[in-house]
């Protein structure tokens, strides 16, 4: 019972809807025997992962889609036993090592030489390396990404490495530099509503133009969201009409709630249930800069245009603190602190001025 | 190595070692007394002269007159002398009148004996022993034998182990009677074997034996402590453990002012008697008051300092005058500031809470209790008091423009507190999100606010329902919602 999102995810290179030239100039760098580690950038739902997995069925054939689920288990030098769930083939092993926190080094580290200690049996016919993706590399701690930067010189006899990373600005120089980068852009609005066609012909559906239309603009130019809507509409409301509503995510519609709550009143014991808010957010997995930036995109949607300026500036210097800081949430509740201010202090403002 | 009752100070202390003195002090004496007399009569003369000859100015210990440890005879003999409030006294009483009651049917009661230090436990128990007759059999660490040789090889008499001798001692010592008396006898344990500490199973196990083959009442006494890791009481003796084997639980307070100035009077009218006159000088009423206060419920502690400022010799030297001088000028408005007698105030965390959210002023504008102060005791979890700090100033704020201040400098302590390498730094990022919330909070909110505990962010990872080879925070932005929605509707088509 697939998602449509991995039902129709296109699997050769030349197959994939859009960006081709680019598919044909990854194809051509498989053609060469060797190939550089590499590094794909792009916002989330580009694309990224699809092309990787092409390329790696370009590389060894059909093989690479049997799939198998591991769960690593790593220890900490302070003998902490950390999991990672793995996903792998003969041939490639796909490793999210953000989702072990503080300990990232060590599963950088370990997995990386168990994967390229050993080399493929059956050389021939098939690539002298192994591949290792690992994803969300921009999430991983500096020291990680200083550990990553030697192992990948020193087993790169072995092994090769593509990186997934949504902004290359938080990846160290060093990494950058060894990596073969390709962009993988956002889809424009044709090419989604393309796909979204392309999905609802494959399974049998009629979609309105309109419809398309809506969820392209609510997808905010990312491919994964926009076929995710699509199926939550279809077993929402079928046949589609145009004007059906279309199911947003559900920490978006709370976080917009949370923007507009501050807009209605700002007190201390107000600030205090944006808090509790904001933890709820945390809590569920939210990434803290999604938040703020989801904040700050609503925050300035509602206020008027004399304190926007005043709004990103401050954004600006505690979503920094953030980056740098350990505890988001001090962040966050400092920044609506202060929007709560510079709101009040707008509103006690023009209230006088109508009074004149 | 058995471990026998020893003749134990009540009261151990550092001023102990004086009685080595003793020897040498003989050759003294005649001349210390002179000097004393002139100390009386021409002061600043003698001041000088200490001023010319610094050689002169350093403290020469008192004579006394006999061997054993000075702070043994303020000991209180009597139930009436001991500074406990009568209640808890009589609390200790009725428990021991109750063994002696049972004594046939169930000999081995069991007591818990909490408080914190310096609120007269041991000296209470010691006297309610002497007015039962009861013989005290306590247990002391044995201290480590010779166990290697001078050639560096292992002795072949290999000692045993702690636990085993602590056995053996709770089951003899309740057992078998002295050959000297025929008194009733009461085990007592103050001094923890050290691997029972680490295992509640050990202490479980030697408790059962204890309960069943024990002849003589069995009390422990423990001190409190501020940290939980550290308090016996609470790691050692849990409500499961008290309730399975009757453990009588009495918790004693810090001694009451009232209580402590009576027991001062006491230990002055001892000090005028024949035998201490030579060697004490009564102190003036308000060192010995400054001297209550700053003990702050802990008579050890006002007994020790009692000592060193009536002590004639050393009250004789400038230098301790001008320790005196402060007393007297300082303890009306503030004791605080007495740094060579105060005791180390203990704050617990909660009590330091109120202090930076309510902060009190003096009438020149300053704070009551400084911010370095509160930032000081709590050096070694500044990371926990900051967390504790955030969760619970915003109910005391009245005004979203002073919580401005406050957030902002808080988020600062959190980038201050996150550079690891500089260890200093945590200090600086408590001291900034404390001083900044005392500061700006220009009318704070005085109503009963219970205390919360900081939340950690710790994301329920397990109620997340993964799909493989997606990560967490991608599976909580993009599909979490679609995918219940989208199962939970196929269900339903099913």
């Amino acid at each position: 019972m697939a998602l449509w999102v991995d039902k129709h995810r296109p699997r050769e290179l030349s197959k994939l809807d859009y960006h081709k030239v680019q598919a044909e100039n990854l194809r051509n760098l498989c053609q060469q025997g060797d190939f550089p580690h590499l590094m794909f950038y792009g916002p989330s739902g580009a694309g990224k992962k699809t092309r990787i997995m092409c390329l790696l069925r370009e590389l060894y054939g059909a093989g690479v889609e049997r799939l198998r689920n591991e769960t690593m288990t790593f220890t900490t030098p302070s003998n902490r036993k950390v999991e990672v769930m793995t996903v792998g083939s003969n041939y490639h092993l796909e490793v999210n090592p953000s989702d072990a926190g503080i300990y990232d080094r060590v599963v950088v580290i370990d997995l990386i030489k168990q994967v390229a200690q050993t080399h493929q049996i059956d050389a021939s016919g098939q690539r002298e390396f192994k591949v290792i993706v690992l994803s969300e590399v921009d999430e991983l701690t500096k020291d990680a990404q200083h550990a990553l930067r030697r192992t990948m010189e020193k087993y790169v006899a072995t092994c090769r490495i593509i990186l997934s990373v949504n902004s290359t600005s938080r990846v160290i120089p060093a990494i950058r530099s060894r990596c073969l980068g390709i962009r993988v852009a956002a889809p424009n609005e044709e090419e989604i509503t393309s796909v979204l066609q392309l999905t609802c012909k494959r399974e049998g559906l009629t979609l309105p133009a309109e419809l398309a239309a809506r969820i392209v603009d609510k997808s905010e130019h990312n491919l994964r969201r926009a076929l995710l809507m699509l199926e939550a509409c279809k077993v929402q409301q079928y046949p589609f009409t145009g004007q059906q509503d279309i199911v947003e995510l559900d920490w978006q519609v709370y976080l917009r709630e949370t923007a507009n709550q501050i807009v209605t009143e700002q007190t201390p014991a107000k600030l205090e249930k944006i808090r509790d808010r904001l933890y709820e957010l945390l809590a569920q997995g939210v990434p803290p800069d999604m938040i703020f930036r989801g904040l700050v995109e609503q925050l300035v949607r509602n206020c008027d245009m004399s304190i926007k300026a005043k709004t990103l500036e401050y954004a600006t210097l505690y979503e920094h603190r953030m980056q740098n800081g350990s505890k988001h949430i001090f962040h966050l509740e400092a920044f609506v602190a202060q929007f709560m201010n510079i709101y009040k202090k707008f509103i006690s403002e023009s209230m006088m001025m109508d009074d004149f | 190595m058995k471990p026998a009752t020893r003749k134990r100070a009540w009261n151990n202390s550092a001023f102990a070692y004086q009685s080595k003195f003793d020897s040498v002090q003989t050759e003294n004496t005649t001349q210390m007394k002179e000097s004393n007399v002139a100390d009386d009569e021409k002061t600043i003369e003698i001041n000088k002269t200490l001023n010319e000859s610094p050689e002169t100015s350093k403290p020469t210990p008192p004579s006394f007159k006999s061997n054993s440890n000075w702070i043994d005879k303020f000991e209180p003999k009597t139930c009436e002398e001991v500074a406990v409030h009568p209640k808890k006294l009589a609390e200790l009483k009725d428990w021991l009148l109750h063994c002696a009651a049972v004594h046939k049917q169930h000999p081995a009661q069991i007591c818990l004996l909490t408080g914190p230090s310096g609120s007269g436990k041991t000296a209470a128990v010691r006297a309610l022993a002497r007015a039962q007759n009861y013989e005290l059999q306590e247990w002391i660490n044995p201290v480590d034998r010779d166990m290697i040789n001078t050639l560096g090889d292992q002795t072949s008499n290999y000692t045993g182990s702690q636990i085993d001798f602590f056995k053996s001692f709770l089951f003899r010592s309740s057992r078998y009677k002295s050959l000297l008396g025929s008194q009733k006898r009461l085990v007592l344990v103050e001094d923890f074997p050290n691997m029972i500490l680490s295992s509640v199973d050990i202490f479980e196990d030697i408790l059962e034996e204890f309960s069943k083959y024990g002849k003589a009442p069995l009390l422990f006494i423990v001190a409190d402590s501020k940290s939980r890791s550290l308090n016996i009481s609470y790691t050692l003796f849990t409500e499961e453990l008290k309730n399975r084997y009757h453990i009588h639980h009495i918790s004693f307070n810090p001694i009451a002012v009232t209580l402590l100035q009576k027991a001062m009077k006491r230990f002055c009218a001892l000090m005028r008697e024949q035998q201490f006159s030579d060697t004490y000088k009564v102190p003036s009423e308000t060192i010995i008051d400054s001297i209550v206060f700053a003990a702050q419920g802990d008579i050890r502690n006002a007994l020790i300092n009692l000592h060193f400022a009536s002590l004639k010799g050393a009250g004789a030297l400038p230098t301790e005058r001008v320790e005196s001088c402060e007393i007297k000028g300082k303890s009306k408005k503030k004791l605080s500031t007495l740094k060579t007698i105060r005791r180390d105030e203990s704050v617990t965390m909660l009590h330091a809470l109120g202090r930076v959210f309510n902060p009190k002023r003096l009438p020149n504008g300053n704070f009551t209790h400084k911010p370095e102060d509160i930032t000081d005791s709590f050096a070694s979890e500044p990371k926990r008091f900051i967390d504790l700090i955030h969760a619970n100033y915003l109910p005391h704020f009245r005004e979203i423009e002073h919580v401005v201040e406050a957030a902002n400098a808080l988020s600062i302590a959190d980038n201050i507190i996150t550079e690891y390498r500089e260890e200093a730094l945590a200090l600086t990022a408590l001291n900034l999100a404390v001083r900044s919330i005392m500061q700006t909070n220009e009318s704070p909110v005085t109503a009963w606010m219970p205390i919360r505990a900081a939340r950690h962010n710790h994301q329920d990872l397990s109620k997340l329902q993964k799909i493989s080879g997606i990560s967490n925070s991608l599976y909580a932005t993009d599909y979490g919602s679609y995918v219940q929605m989208i199962n939970a509707c196929k269900k339903i088509e099913k």
